[in-house]
């Protein structure tokens, strides 16, 4: 269905984010505040240890 | 010790006028119906609670169990002869009714081949978890220990 691994990972993230900050935050400005960081966060992590993992493909 | 300070302590050992044990057994019940309603139908808890962030629950934790199922994930078996397995279908049966609507529809066998499995198997346990935790903040909620719009 999706190819593409970064593609499915953000879709993740995006998931999770979401359902996080409408869980954990009470007012719509600081939920999308909160769901951002987080979406960063799980995506900034994930590119940072996949470049980290580089030296290692296998 | 002065007057003062002796009818302080006084004061201190007065019991606290609380809810009546009725009310408290009342409000434990309509909390674990929410709990439950929310295991049952994502964000349902809520929607009964008449909190609007059900909505969000609603749609965004079957649709993220469905990508599952695209991705060509399994729905684990209960098998506690192996333990990840076991856990992993634990996981799966926080996803409430879509999952046994999945299953009765034949769904969820799992295409090991796909390069998206592992993907498809993380969305499906990370939704039911996720659903496992909007429940048990649907019963905070209806105990009153949260109270959001």
């Amino acid at each position: 269905m999706m190819s593409s691994h970064t593609l499915a990972m953000m879709l993740f993230a995006g998931f999770v984010s979401l359902i996080f900050a409408v869980l954990m935050k009470d007012r719509p400005a600081e939920q999308a505040r909160l769901a951002g960081r987080l979406f960063a966060g799980f995506v900034g992590a994930a590119l940072v240890l996949g470049w980290l993992l580089f030296p290692f493909p296998r | 010790m002065g007057r003062k300070s002796r009818d302080a302590r006084r004061t201190r050992v007065t019991p606290a006028a609380g809810p009546a044990p009725a009310d408290v057994r009342g409000d434990r019940n309509r909390a674990l119906a929410a709990a439950a309603l929310g295991w049952a139908v994502p964000g349902g808890g809520h929607l009964w609670l008449r909190r609007r962030k059900g909505v969000v629950f609603l749609l965004a934790i079957p649709l993220m169990f469905v990508f599952g199922l695209a991705f060509g994930g399994r729905l684990f078996p209960l098998d506690s002869g192996q333990p990840l397995v076991l856990l992993a279908a634990v996981a799966d049966l926080g996803n409430g009714l879509p999952y046994w609507v999945a299953r009765a529809a034949g769904f969820g066998e799992g295409r090991v081949a796909a390069a998206s499995f592992e993907y498809g198997n993380t969305f499906i346990i990370v939704s039911g978890l996720l659903n496992m935790l909007v429940a048990l903040d649907a019963y905070d909620e209806a105990l009153g220990r949260r109270r959001t719009p």
